[in-house]
Protein backbone atom coordinates (compact mmCIF):
# COMPACT_ATOMS: atom_id res chain seq x y z
CA UNK A 1 0.00 0.00 0.00
CA UNK A 2 1.01 3.24 -0.97
CA UNK A 3 1.20 6.45 1.10
CA UNK A 4 -0.46 9.74 -0.34
CA UNK A 5 1.85 11.85 -2.33
CA UNK A 6 0.51 14.99 0.13
CA UNK A 7 2.53 15.50 2.82
CA UNK A 8 0.01 16.85 5.13
CA UNK A 9 -2.39 14.07 4.21
CA UNK A 10 -1.09 10.47 5.92
CA UNK A 11 -3.65 8.09 4.31
CA UNK A 12 -4.31 5.01 4.77
CA UNK A 13 -2.83 5.27 8.23
CA UNK A 14 -5.34 7.91 8.71
CA UNK A 15 -8.75 8.93 6.85
CA UNK A 16 -8.02 11.56 3.89
CA UNK A 17 -7.60 15.05 5.00
CA UNK A 18 -9.23 15.89 2.60
CA UNK A 19 -12.22 14.51 3.92
CA UNK A 20 -12.72 11.75 0.97
CA UNK A 21 -14.61 8.54 2.94
CA UNK A 22 -13.57 6.51 0.06
CA UNK A 23 -9.60 6.52 -0.83
CA UNK A 24 -10.29 6.15 -4.45
CA UNK A 25 -12.51 9.33 -4.94
CA UNK A 26 -9.53 11.14 -4.07
CA UNK A 27 -8.02 12.59 -6.98
CA UNK A 28 -4.50 12.97 -5.59
CA UNK A 29 -4.80 9.33 -4.32
CA UNK A 30 -2.60 7.81 -6.05
CA UNK A 31 -1.95 4.10 -3.83
CA UNK A 32 -2.74 0.94 -5.18
CA UNK A 33 -3.22 -2.17 -3.39
CA UNK A 34 -0.86 -4.51 -4.06
CA UNK A 35 -1.94 -7.90 -3.33
CA UNK A 36 1.59 -8.78 -1.85
CA UNK A 37 1.75 -6.43 0.86
CA UNK A 38 0.46 -7.31 4.10
CA UNK A 39 2.18 -3.98 6.20
CA UNK A 40 -1.25 -2.18 5.99
CA UNK A 41 -4.41 -4.23 7.69
CA UNK A 42 -6.72 -3.46 5.35
CA UNK A 43 -10.06 -3.09 6.85
CA UNK A 44 -13.88 -1.63 5.30
CA UNK A 45 -13.68 0.85 8.11
CA UNK A 46 -13.83 4.53 8.12
CA UNK A 47 -10.50 6.31 9.41
CA UNK A 48 -10.71 9.50 10.43
CA UNK A 49 -8.28 12.51 9.48
CA UNK A 50 -8.11 14.08 13.16
CA UNK A 51 -7.03 12.14 16.06
CA UNK A 52 -8.36 14.12 18.96
CA UNK A 53 -5.25 15.06 20.09
CA UNK A 54 -3.00 18.67 20.30
CA UNK A 55 -2.91 19.53 16.21
CA UNK A 56 0.22 19.78 14.71
CA UNK A 57 1.26 21.68 11.51
CA UNK A 58 0.19 18.89 8.64
CA UNK A 59 -3.20 18.55 10.60
CA UNK A 60 -4.17 22.49 9.43
CA UNK A 61 -5.17 22.21 6.51
CA UNK A 62 -8.33 19.68 7.69
CA UNK A 63 -9.36 22.29 10.39
CA UNK A 64 -8.37 25.26 7.88
CA UNK A 65 -10.49 24.10 5.02
CA UNK A 66 -13.65 25.62 5.81
CA UNK A 67 -12.04 28.99 6.63
CA UNK A 68 -9.03 30.47 7.87
CA UNK A 69 -8.91 29.98 11.33
CA UNK A 70 -7.94 32.37 14.28
CA UNK A 71 -5.14 31.72 15.60
CA UNK A 72 -4.97 33.17 19.30
CA UNK A 73 -1.26 32.96 20.12
CA UNK A 74 -0.35 32.84 23.97
CA UNK A 75 3.39 34.31 24.60
CA UNK A 76 5.09 34.28 27.66
CA UNK A 77 8.13 32.99 29.71
CA UNK A 78 7.89 29.41 31.41
CA UNK A 79 5.65 28.68 33.98
CA UNK A 80 3.76 31.74 33.53
CA UNK A 81 0.29 29.75 33.46
CA UNK A 82 0.06 29.65 29.88
CA UNK A 83 -1.36 26.16 29.17
CA UNK A 84 -3.07 26.75 32.91
CA UNK A 85 -4.97 29.36 30.83
CA UNK A 86 -6.16 27.00 28.22
CA UNK A 87 -7.33 24.36 30.49
CA UNK A 88 -9.03 26.69 32.88
CA UNK A 89 -10.98 28.12 29.38
CA UNK A 90 -11.99 24.72 28.39
CA UNK A 91 -12.90 22.93 32.40
CA UNK A 92 -15.08 26.88 31.96
CA UNK A 93 -16.84 25.73 28.77
CA UNK A 94 -17.41 22.24 30.32
CA UNK A 95 -19.39 23.41 32.94
CA UNK A 96 -21.47 25.90 30.61
CA UNK A 97 -20.27 28.48 33.26
CA UNK A 98 -19.02 30.86 30.43
CA UNK A 99 -21.25 33.92 29.68
CA UNK A 100 -19.86 34.08 26.22
CA UNK A 101 -21.69 36.68 24.74
CA UNK A 102 -23.98 35.55 21.45
CA UNK A 103 -21.46 32.54 21.04
CA UNK A 104 -21.68 28.80 21.80
CA UNK A 105 -19.32 25.72 21.54
CA UNK A 106 -19.58 24.38 18.58
CA UNK A 107 -17.14 21.37 18.44
CA UNK A 108 -13.70 20.21 18.66
CA UNK A 109 -10.57 18.46 16.68
CA UNK A 110 -8.58 18.51 19.68
CA UNK A 111 -10.92 16.93 22.51
CA UNK A 112 -8.29 14.22 23.54
CA UNK A 113 -5.51 17.47 23.68
CA UNK A 114 -8.06 19.78 25.97
CA UNK A 115 -8.42 17.36 28.22
CA UNK A 116 -5.17 16.54 28.58
CA UNK A 117 -4.38 19.83 29.28
CA UNK A 118 -7.74 20.39 31.71
CA UNK A 119 -7.07 16.75 32.95
CA UNK A 120 -4.76 17.74 36.07
CA UNK A 121 -7.24 20.90 37.10
CA UNK A 122 -9.13 18.23 37.98
CA UNK A 123 -9.95 16.38 40.87
CA UNK A 124 -9.58 12.43 40.28
CA UNK A 125 -10.18 10.02 42.85
CA UNK A 126 -7.59 10.48 45.27
CA UNK A 127 -5.33 13.14 43.32
CA UNK A 128 -5.83 16.79 43.86
CA UNK A 129 -5.83 19.15 40.91
CA UNK A 130 -2.87 20.90 40.36
CA UNK A 131 -1.32 23.01 37.88
CA UNK A 132 -0.59 20.95 34.24
CA UNK A 133 2.86 19.74 33.77
CA UNK A 134 5.52 21.93 32.25
CA UNK A 135 5.05 22.24 28.54
CA UNK A 136 8.18 20.09 27.43
CA UNK A 137 10.05 22.03 24.63
CA UNK A 138 10.52 19.98 21.95
CA UNK A 139 12.16 21.03 19.32
CA UNK A 140 9.26 21.93 17.33
CA UNK A 141 8.65 24.40 14.70
CA UNK A 142 5.50 25.11 15.79
CA UNK A 143 3.53 24.95 18.60
CA UNK A 144 0.76 22.20 19.47
CA UNK A 145 -2.64 23.58 18.34
CA UNK A 146 -5.69 23.33 20.19
CA UNK A 147 -8.77 23.97 18.23
CA UNK A 148 -12.33 25.16 19.52
CA UNK A 149 -14.99 25.88 17.26
CA UNK A 150 -17.69 28.55 18.12
CA UNK A 151 -20.80 29.10 16.69
CA UNK A 152 -22.01 33.05 16.36
CA UNK A 153 -26.08 32.68 15.90
CA UNK A 154 -26.06 36.40 15.10
CA UNK A 155 -23.77 35.94 11.90
CA UNK A 156 -25.61 32.18 11.40
CA UNK A 157 -21.94 31.24 11.20
CA UNK A 158 -19.25 29.20 12.63
CA UNK A 159 -15.40 30.43 13.55
CA UNK A 160 -12.41 28.13 14.59
CA UNK A 161 -10.02 29.36 16.90
CA UNK A 162 -6.75 27.60 17.38
CA UNK A 163 -5.09 28.18 20.62
CA UNK A 164 -1.05 27.66 20.56
CA UNK A 165 0.12 25.95 23.61
CA UNK A 166 3.87 26.31 23.50
CA UNK A 167 6.99 25.99 26.25
CA UNK A 168 8.22 29.15 27.71
CA UNK A 169 11.82 28.65 26.62
CA UNK A 170 10.90 29.50 23.05
CA UNK A 171 9.74 32.90 23.73
CA UNK A 172 12.69 33.42 26.04
CA UNK A 173 15.57 32.40 23.33
CA UNK A 174 13.10 34.37 20.38
CA UNK A 175 12.70 37.68 22.77
CA UNK A 176 17.13 37.60 22.79
CA UNK A 177 17.41 36.50 19.57
CA UNK A 178 14.57 36.76 16.88
CA UNK A 179 16.61 34.34 14.47
CA UNK A 180 17.95 31.91 17.10
CA UNK A 181 17.14 28.65 15.88
CA UNK A 182 15.60 27.33 19.65
CA UNK A 183 13.12 30.17 18.62
CA UNK A 184 11.46 29.24 16.09
CA UNK A 185 8.31 27.79 17.27
CA UNK A 186 7.98 31.57 19.07
CA UNK A 187 8.82 32.90 15.39
CA UNK A 188 5.58 30.38 14.06
CA UNK A 189 3.68 31.84 16.45
CA UNK A 190 4.15 35.70 16.06
CA UNK A 191 4.09 34.81 12.34
CA UNK A 192 0.36 32.99 11.89
CA UNK A 193 -1.15 34.72 15.67
CA UNK A 194 -3.88 36.75 14.70
CA UNK A 195 -4.11 37.83 18.51
CA UNK A 196 -1.12 37.77 20.79
CA UNK A 197 -1.35 37.66 24.50
CA UNK A 198 1.48 38.59 26.28
CA UNK A 199 1.38 36.47 29.68
CA UNK A 200 2.77 38.47 33.19
CA UNK A 201 3.86 35.77 35.75
CA UNK A 202 2.79 37.56 38.82
CA UNK A 203 4.52 34.94 40.84
CA UNK A 204 7.69 35.48 39.47
CA UNK A 205 7.36 39.24 39.41
CA UNK A 206 6.60 38.38 43.49
CA UNK A 207 9.78 35.77 43.69
CA UNK A 208 13.17 36.11 44.39
CA UNK A 209 14.16 36.68 40.53
CA UNK A 210 11.95 39.07 40.57
CA UNK A 211 13.95 41.33 38.70
CA UNK A 212 15.27 38.92 35.85
CA UNK A 213 11.67 37.97 35.64
CA UNK A 214 11.09 41.65 35.04
CA UNK A 215 13.62 42.13 32.86
CA UNK A 216 13.00 39.07 30.55
CA UNK A 217 9.13 40.36 30.47
CA UNK A 218 10.46 43.62 29.07
CA UNK A 219 12.39 41.98 26.27
CA UNK A 220 9.46 39.95 25.45
CA UNK A 221 7.13 42.87 25.60
CA UNK A 222 9.82 44.78 23.03
CA UNK A 223 9.91 42.14 20.68
CA UNK A 224 6.29 41.03 20.47
CA UNK A 225 5.78 45.46 19.88
CA UNK A 226 8.49 44.51 17.24
CA UNK A 227 6.59 41.84 15.54
CA UNK A 228 3.27 42.12 16.12
CA UNK A 229 2.49 44.12 12.52
CA UNK A 230 -0.70 46.22 13.82
CA UNK A 231 -2.62 43.08 16.03
CA UNK A 232 -3.89 43.03 18.57
CA UNK A 233 -2.21 42.63 21.68
CA UNK A 234 -3.06 42.18 25.44
CA UNK A 235 -0.95 42.41 28.30
CA UNK A 236 -2.34 39.37 30.65
CA UNK A 237 -1.31 39.29 34.11
CA UNK A 238 -1.70 35.76 35.59
CA UNK A 239 -1.83 34.33 39.15
CA UNK A 240 -3.66 37.38 39.32
CA UNK A 241 -4.68 36.19 43.61
CA UNK A 242 -0.75 37.13 44.16
CA UNK A 243 0.53 40.47 45.14
CA UNK A 244 3.32 42.32 43.32
CA UNK A 245 4.69 45.44 44.51
CA UNK A 246 3.78 48.77 42.96
CA UNK A 247 6.83 49.56 41.10
CA UNK A 248 7.72 46.15 39.46
CA UNK A 249 3.53 46.34 38.29
CA UNK A 250 4.24 49.82 36.72
CA UNK A 251 7.38 49.06 35.20
CA UNK A 252 6.16 45.54 33.38
CA UNK A 253 2.93 47.76 32.14
CA UNK A 254 4.91 50.91 31.29
CA UNK A 255 6.97 48.44 28.74
CA UNK A 256 4.43 46.89 27.23
CA UNK A 257 2.17 50.27 27.06
CA UNK A 258 5.31 52.14 25.99
CA UNK A 259 5.39 50.37 22.74
CA UNK A 260 2.27 49.24 22.08
CA UNK A 261 -0.45 51.85 23.92
CA UNK A 262 -3.32 49.83 22.62
CA UNK A 263 -2.40 46.83 24.41
CA UNK A 264 -5.30 45.47 26.55
CA UNK A 265 -4.77 44.60 29.96
CA UNK A 266 -6.44 41.51 31.73
CA UNK A 267 -6.19 39.91 35.12
CA UNK A 268 -6.69 36.11 35.45
CA UNK A 269 -6.72 33.72 38.26
CA UNK A 270 -8.22 30.74 38.41
CA UNK A 271 -8.53 30.61 42.10
CA UNK A 272 -11.99 32.42 42.54
CA UNK A 273 -12.25 35.29 44.64
CA UNK A 274 -15.30 35.39 47.28
CA UNK A 275 -17.74 31.77 47.33
CA UNK A 276 -20.57 31.28 44.95
CA UNK A 277 -22.03 28.79 43.19
CA UNK A 278 -20.55 28.97 39.76
CA UNK A 279 -16.93 29.76 40.33
CA UNK A 280 -15.60 31.11 37.70
CA UNK A 281 -12.32 32.13 38.00
CA UNK A 282 -10.99 35.42 37.79
CA UNK A 283 -11.04 37.19 34.60
CA UNK A 284 -10.62 34.45 32.31
CA UNK A 285 -14.30 34.81 30.95
CA UNK A 286 -13.94 38.34 29.86
CA UNK A 287 -10.44 37.22 28.22
CA UNK A 288 -12.18 34.45 26.37
CA UNK A 289 -15.06 37.07 25.40
CA UNK A 290 -12.44 39.80 24.56
CA UNK A 291 -10.64 37.41 22.07
CA UNK A 292 -13.99 36.12 20.46
CA UNK A 293 -14.88 39.43 19.77
CA UNK A 294 -11.76 40.56 17.68
CA UNK A 295 -11.92 40.29 14.10
CA UNK A 296 -9.43 39.88 11.14
CA UNK A 297 -8.90 43.20 9.73
CA UNK A 298 -11.34 43.32 6.53
CA UNK A 299 -12.56 45.50 4.11
CA UNK A 300 -16.57 46.24 3.41
CA UNK A 301 -17.31 47.03 -0.39
CA UNK A 302 -19.59 49.99 -0.46
CA UNK A 303 -23.12 48.86 -1.64
CA UNK A 304 -23.32 49.77 -5.42
CA UNK A 305 -26.32 52.35 -5.77
CA UNK A 306 -28.78 51.34 -7.43
CA UNK A 307 -30.23 53.08 -10.48
CA UNK A 308 -33.87 51.86 -11.39
CA UNK A 309 -36.26 49.66 -9.01
CA UNK A 310 -36.36 46.90 -11.93
CA UNK A 311 -34.30 43.39 -10.74
CA UNK A 312 -33.14 43.12 -14.24
CA UNK A 313 -31.70 46.84 -14.67
CA UNK A 314 -31.15 47.41 -11.21
CA UNK A 315 -27.33 47.62 -11.55
CA UNK A 316 -25.13 49.44 -14.50
CA UNK A 317 -27.99 50.92 -16.21
CA UNK A 318 -26.97 54.30 -18.12
CA UNK A 319 -28.40 57.48 -16.55
CA UNK A 320 -29.98 60.22 -19.12
CA UNK B 1 -33.28 1.55 3.82
CA UNK B 2 -36.39 3.61 3.50
CA UNK B 3 -36.10 7.60 3.40
CA UNK B 4 -37.92 7.34 6.58
CA UNK B 5 -35.60 6.01 8.81
CA UNK B 6 -34.12 6.29 12.30
CA UNK B 7 -31.07 5.76 13.75
CA UNK B 8 -30.55 5.06 17.05
CA UNK B 9 -27.48 5.95 19.80
CA UNK B 10 -26.66 4.99 22.74
CA UNK B 11 -23.83 3.20 24.75
CA UNK B 12 -24.69 0.71 26.40
CA UNK B 13 -27.33 0.79 28.98
CA UNK B 14 -28.82 3.56 28.02
CA UNK B 15 -32.23 1.31 27.62
CA UNK B 16 -32.26 0.80 24.01
CA UNK B 17 -33.86 -2.51 24.04
CA UNK B 18 -35.96 -1.55 27.39
CA UNK B 19 -37.21 1.49 24.96
CA UNK B 20 -37.62 -1.13 21.58
CA UNK B 21 -39.80 -3.33 23.30
CA UNK B 22 -41.98 -0.95 25.08
CA UNK B 23 -42.53 0.90 22.04
CA UNK B 24 -43.00 -1.82 20.26
CA UNK B 25 -45.76 -2.74 22.42
CA UNK B 26 -47.02 0.64 22.40
CA UNK B 27 -47.40 0.61 18.56
CA UNK B 28 -49.27 -2.65 18.33
CA UNK B 29 -51.56 -1.37 20.60
CA UNK B 30 -52.12 1.42 18.48
CA UNK B 31 -53.52 4.19 20.86
CA UNK B 32 -50.61 6.78 20.43
CA UNK B 33 -49.29 9.13 17.75
CA UNK B 34 -48.36 6.11 16.34
CA UNK B 35 -49.44 3.00 14.94
CA UNK B 36 -48.02 -0.12 13.48
CA UNK B 37 -49.61 -0.74 10.08
CA UNK B 38 -48.86 -4.28 9.83
CA UNK B 39 -46.01 -6.14 11.35
CA UNK B 40 -42.53 -5.40 11.89
CA UNK B 41 -39.79 -8.03 9.99
CA UNK B 42 -37.96 -9.33 12.87
CA UNK B 43 -39.18 -9.32 16.78
CA UNK B 44 -36.18 -11.81 17.48
CA UNK B 45 -34.26 -8.66 19.13
CA UNK B 46 -36.74 -7.80 21.43
CA UNK B 47 -38.38 -11.44 22.05
CA UNK B 48 -36.49 -11.70 24.89
CA UNK B 49 -36.90 -8.53 26.62
CA UNK B 50 -40.92 -8.29 25.76
CA UNK B 51 -40.79 -11.95 27.64
CA UNK B 52 -38.72 -10.29 30.71
CA UNK B 53 -41.24 -7.35 30.74
CA UNK B 54 -44.30 -9.16 30.72
CA UNK B 55 -42.76 -11.18 33.96
CA UNK B 56 -42.34 -7.72 35.85
CA UNK B 57 -38.02 -8.22 35.24
CA UNK B 58 -35.96 -6.16 33.25
CA UNK B 59 -34.19 -7.53 29.98
CA UNK B 60 -30.15 -8.56 29.68
CA UNK B 61 -27.67 -6.69 28.44
CA UNK B 62 -27.15 -7.09 24.11
CA UNK B 63 -24.19 -8.78 23.32
CA UNK B 64 -21.77 -6.46 21.72
CA UNK B 65 -21.64 -8.34 17.90
CA UNK B 66 -25.81 -7.84 17.39
CA UNK B 67 -26.73 -5.85 14.94
CA UNK B 68 -30.03 -6.78 13.62
CA UNK B 69 -32.14 -4.24 11.76
CA UNK B 70 -36.13 -4.62 12.57
CA UNK B 71 -38.29 -2.45 9.94
CA UNK B 72 -41.20 -1.41 11.07
CA UNK B 73 -44.50 -0.12 9.35
CA UNK B 74 -46.07 2.67 11.22
CA UNK B 75 -48.44 5.09 10.06
CA UNK B 76 -49.46 8.11 12.17
CA UNK B 77 -53.13 9.22 12.99
CA UNK B 78 -53.63 11.49 9.95
CA UNK B 79 -52.17 8.11 7.57
CA UNK B 80 -48.65 9.14 7.00
CA UNK B 81 -46.53 6.01 6.06
CA UNK B 82 -43.13 5.54 7.54
CA UNK B 83 -40.78 2.76 8.04
CA UNK B 84 -39.28 2.83 10.75
CA UNK B 85 -35.46 1.14 10.82
CA UNK B 86 -35.07 -0.49 14.27
CA UNK B 87 -31.89 -1.36 14.85
CA UNK B 88 -30.79 -2.95 18.12
CA UNK B 89 -27.13 -3.57 18.76
CA UNK B 90 -24.57 -3.54 21.65
CA UNK B 91 -23.80 -0.09 23.03
CA UNK B 92 -20.26 -1.20 22.77
CA UNK B 93 -19.96 -0.91 19.32
CA UNK B 94 -20.75 2.59 19.88
CA UNK B 95 -18.25 2.84 22.67
CA UNK B 96 -15.30 0.85 20.62
CA UNK B 97 -15.92 3.44 17.67
CA UNK B 98 -15.37 5.97 19.92
CA UNK B 99 -11.90 4.83 21.30
CA UNK B 100 -10.29 3.38 18.62
CA UNK B 101 -11.60 6.11 16.38
CA UNK B 102 -12.77 3.97 13.52
CA UNK B 103 -15.88 4.09 12.11
CA UNK B 104 -17.00 0.01 10.98
CA UNK B 105 -18.37 0.57 7.17
CA UNK B 106 -21.69 -0.72 8.01
CA UNK B 107 -22.21 2.01 10.53
CA UNK B 108 -21.31 4.73 7.71
CA UNK B 109 -24.33 3.29 5.84
CA UNK B 110 -26.54 3.32 8.27
CA UNK B 111 -25.53 7.05 8.88
CA UNK B 112 -25.59 8.08 5.65
CA UNK B 113 -28.77 6.48 4.82
CA UNK B 114 -31.06 7.87 8.14
CA UNK B 115 -32.51 11.53 7.74
CA UNK B 116 -32.46 11.46 11.83
CA UNK B 117 -31.02 10.47 14.31
CA UNK B 118 -32.25 9.54 17.96
CA UNK B 119 -29.16 9.99 20.60
CA UNK B 120 -30.13 8.06 23.78
CA UNK B 121 -28.38 9.39 26.90
CA UNK B 122 -28.54 8.86 30.56
CA UNK B 123 -27.66 11.21 32.53
CA UNK B 124 -27.22 8.92 35.41
CA UNK B 125 -24.39 7.32 33.94
CA UNK B 126 -22.64 10.15 33.07
CA UNK B 127 -19.87 11.63 35.37
CA UNK B 128 -19.38 15.64 36.24
CA UNK B 129 -16.17 15.41 37.83
CA UNK B 130 -15.10 18.33 40.28
CA UNK B 131 -12.33 20.67 39.16
CA UNK B 132 -10.82 23.70 40.83
CA UNK B 133 -13.42 25.86 39.82
CA UNK B 134 -16.41 23.86 41.64
CA UNK B 135 -14.59 23.09 44.74
CA UNK B 136 -11.35 25.24 44.99
CA UNK B 137 -8.33 24.32 46.31
CA UNK B 138 -6.55 26.87 48.71
CA UNK B 139 -3.10 26.01 47.41
CA UNK B 140 -2.23 24.54 43.87
CA UNK B 141 1.24 25.13 44.03
CA UNK B 142 4.29 22.22 44.40
CA UNK B 143 1.76 19.57 43.56
CA UNK B 144 2.40 19.51 40.75
CA UNK B 145 1.49 15.17 39.77
CA UNK B 146 3.92 14.77 36.30
CA UNK B 147 2.38 11.60 35.47
CA UNK B 148 -1.89 11.36 35.55
CA UNK B 149 -4.03 9.09 33.58
CA UNK B 150 -5.79 10.72 31.21
CA UNK B 151 -9.50 10.51 31.33
CA UNK B 152 -11.77 11.78 28.80
CA UNK B 153 -14.96 13.59 30.62
CA UNK B 154 -18.47 11.83 29.24
CA UNK B 155 -19.88 14.97 27.87
CA UNK B 156 -16.22 15.11 25.24
CA UNK B 157 -16.85 11.76 24.19
CA UNK B 158 -20.30 12.16 22.95
CA UNK B 159 -19.67 15.16 21.51
CA UNK B 160 -16.47 13.09 19.51
CA UNK B 161 -18.87 10.97 18.90
CA UNK B 162 -21.35 12.81 17.07
CA UNK B 163 -18.39 15.13 15.00
CA UNK B 164 -17.08 11.46 14.24
CA UNK B 165 -20.87 10.53 12.62
CA UNK B 166 -21.16 13.69 11.27
CA UNK B 167 -17.68 13.60 9.56
CA UNK B 168 -18.91 10.06 8.42
CA UNK B 169 -22.25 10.91 7.24
CA UNK B 170 -20.58 13.62 5.01
CA UNK B 171 -21.85 16.64 6.51
CA UNK B 172 -19.04 18.08 8.28
CA UNK B 173 -18.56 21.59 6.24
CA UNK B 174 -22.29 21.90 5.67
CA UNK B 175 -25.38 24.26 6.96
CA UNK B 176 -27.67 22.92 10.29
CA UNK B 177 -29.99 22.73 7.78
CA UNK B 178 -28.30 20.15 6.06
CA UNK B 179 -27.52 17.65 8.49
CA UNK B 180 -29.71 14.86 9.85
CA UNK B 181 -32.30 15.73 12.17
CA UNK B 182 -31.79 15.38 16.28
CA UNK B 183 -33.69 14.24 18.74
CA UNK B 184 -31.98 13.62 21.92
CA UNK B 185 -33.64 11.49 24.34
CA UNK B 186 -32.87 11.67 28.09
CA UNK B 187 -33.24 7.82 29.04
CA UNK B 188 -33.91 6.75 32.98
CA UNK B 189 -35.74 10.23 33.51
CA UNK B 190 -37.25 8.43 36.76
CA UNK B 191 -33.82 8.08 38.45
CA UNK B 192 -33.13 11.65 37.96
CA UNK B 193 -35.07 13.20 40.09
CA UNK B 194 -35.06 16.60 38.29
CA UNK B 195 -38.02 19.24 38.12
CA UNK B 196 -37.77 20.82 34.86
CA UNK B 197 -37.59 20.94 31.00
CA UNK B 198 -35.37 17.53 29.47
CA UNK B 199 -33.27 20.55 27.92
CA UNK B 200 -32.48 22.23 31.06
CA UNK B 201 -31.72 18.63 32.49
CA UNK B 202 -29.26 18.60 29.70
CA UNK B 203 -28.06 21.91 29.76
CA UNK B 204 -27.34 21.79 33.64
CA UNK B 205 -25.35 17.91 33.40
CA UNK B 206 -23.91 18.20 30.05
CA UNK B 207 -23.51 22.02 29.27
CA UNK B 208 -20.90 21.55 26.75
CA UNK B 209 -22.41 18.92 24.63
CA UNK B 210 -26.02 20.97 25.10
CA UNK B 211 -24.14 23.86 23.70
CA UNK B 212 -22.77 21.91 20.85
CA UNK B 213 -26.06 20.20 20.15
CA UNK B 214 -27.97 23.46 20.20
CA UNK B 215 -25.23 25.30 17.54
CA UNK B 216 -24.73 21.91 15.44
CA UNK B 217 -28.40 21.01 14.50
CA UNK B 218 -31.49 23.26 13.74
CA UNK B 219 -34.16 22.84 16.21
CA UNK B 220 -32.97 19.57 17.70
CA UNK B 221 -35.45 17.99 19.95
CA UNK B 222 -34.56 17.01 23.54
CA UNK B 223 -36.84 15.25 25.48
CA UNK B 224 -37.07 12.53 28.64
CA UNK B 225 -38.32 9.03 28.24
CA UNK B 226 -38.84 6.52 31.20
CA UNK B 227 -39.45 3.73 29.46
CA UNK B 228 -40.02 0.88 32.34
CA UNK B 229 -41.35 4.04 34.51
CA UNK B 230 -39.84 2.60 37.60
CA UNK B 231 -36.27 0.35 37.80
CA UNK B 232 -37.47 -3.10 37.46
CA UNK B 233 -34.28 -6.04 38.66
CA UNK B 234 -33.62 -8.63 36.46
CA UNK B 235 -34.25 -11.43 38.92
CA UNK B 236 -37.42 -10.46 41.30
CA UNK B 237 -40.43 -10.02 39.74
CA UNK B 238 -42.35 -5.90 40.34
CA UNK B 239 -45.82 -7.83 40.92
CA UNK B 240 -47.53 -4.53 40.27
CA UNK B 241 -45.71 -4.78 36.46
CA UNK B 242 -46.81 -8.27 36.20
CA UNK B 243 -50.77 -7.62 36.46
CA UNK B 244 -51.19 -4.59 35.18
CA UNK B 245 -48.96 -5.33 32.29
CA UNK B 246 -45.66 -3.39 31.22
CA UNK B 247 -47.93 -1.39 28.48
CA UNK B 248 -49.77 0.67 31.45
CA UNK B 249 -46.00 2.09 32.13
CA UNK B 250 -43.80 4.06 31.05
CA UNK B 251 -43.40 7.95 29.99
CA UNK B 252 -42.05 11.05 28.01
CA UNK B 253 -40.92 14.09 28.77
CA UNK B 254 -41.81 16.58 26.31
CA UNK B 255 -40.01 19.70 25.85
CA UNK B 256 -42.11 21.69 28.30
CA UNK B 257 -41.53 19.64 30.91
CA UNK B 258 -45.01 17.83 30.89
CA UNK B 259 -45.64 14.06 31.05
CA UNK B 260 -47.05 11.80 28.75
CA UNK B 261 -47.94 8.07 28.53
CA UNK B 262 -47.60 8.13 24.81
CA UNK B 263 -44.05 6.28 23.88
CA UNK B 264 -44.37 7.08 20.27
CA UNK B 265 -43.76 11.03 20.85
CA UNK B 266 -40.21 10.82 20.16
CA UNK B 267 -40.42 9.24 16.77
CA UNK B 268 -43.29 10.41 16.07
CA UNK B 269 -41.60 14.58 16.80
CA UNK B 270 -38.48 13.53 14.32
CA UNK B 271 -41.12 12.31 11.75
CA UNK B 272 -42.97 15.47 11.78
CA UNK B 273 -39.74 17.09 11.72
CA UNK B 274 -38.61 15.39 8.26
CA UNK B 275 -41.92 15.92 6.27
Amino acid sequence: MQKCKRQACFAPDTGCDLGYLNLSKCSEWTGRTTPDSIDVELTDEVLLPWSGSALGLADLGFVAGRARPMVVGIAGPQNAGKTTLLGAWYLLLGRGAVGLEDRQFAGSFSLTGWEAVAGSLRWNPGQPPSFPPHTTSRSGRAPGLLHLSFWDARLARVTDYLMTDAPGEWFQRWSVNRDSAEGAGARWVSAHADVLLLVADREALSGENMGSARGALQLLARRVAAERRGRPVALVWTKSDIEITNQIEQSVREAVRGTMPDAEEFSVSVVSSGPGKHEVGVGLVELLNWILAIRRPHVELPSPSATSNDPLFMFGARTS
Amino acid sequence: MSRDSILLLGESGVGKTHFGAQLLRRLMKGDGHLRMSGQATNLEPFESALESLNEGKAAGHTATSTYMDSVWPVADVAGHQAELVWPDYGGEQIKSMISSRRVPNAWQSRVRQAPAWLLLIRLQQTRFGEDIFSRPLGDLRGAAIENRELQISDQARLIELLQMLIFVGGAATGRQADRPRLGVLLTCWDELDFDGTPAAALEERLPMLAAFVRSTWYAPSIMGLSALGRPLSPHDKDSDYVSRGPEHFGYVVKPDGLHSSDLTLPIQMLLDGLR
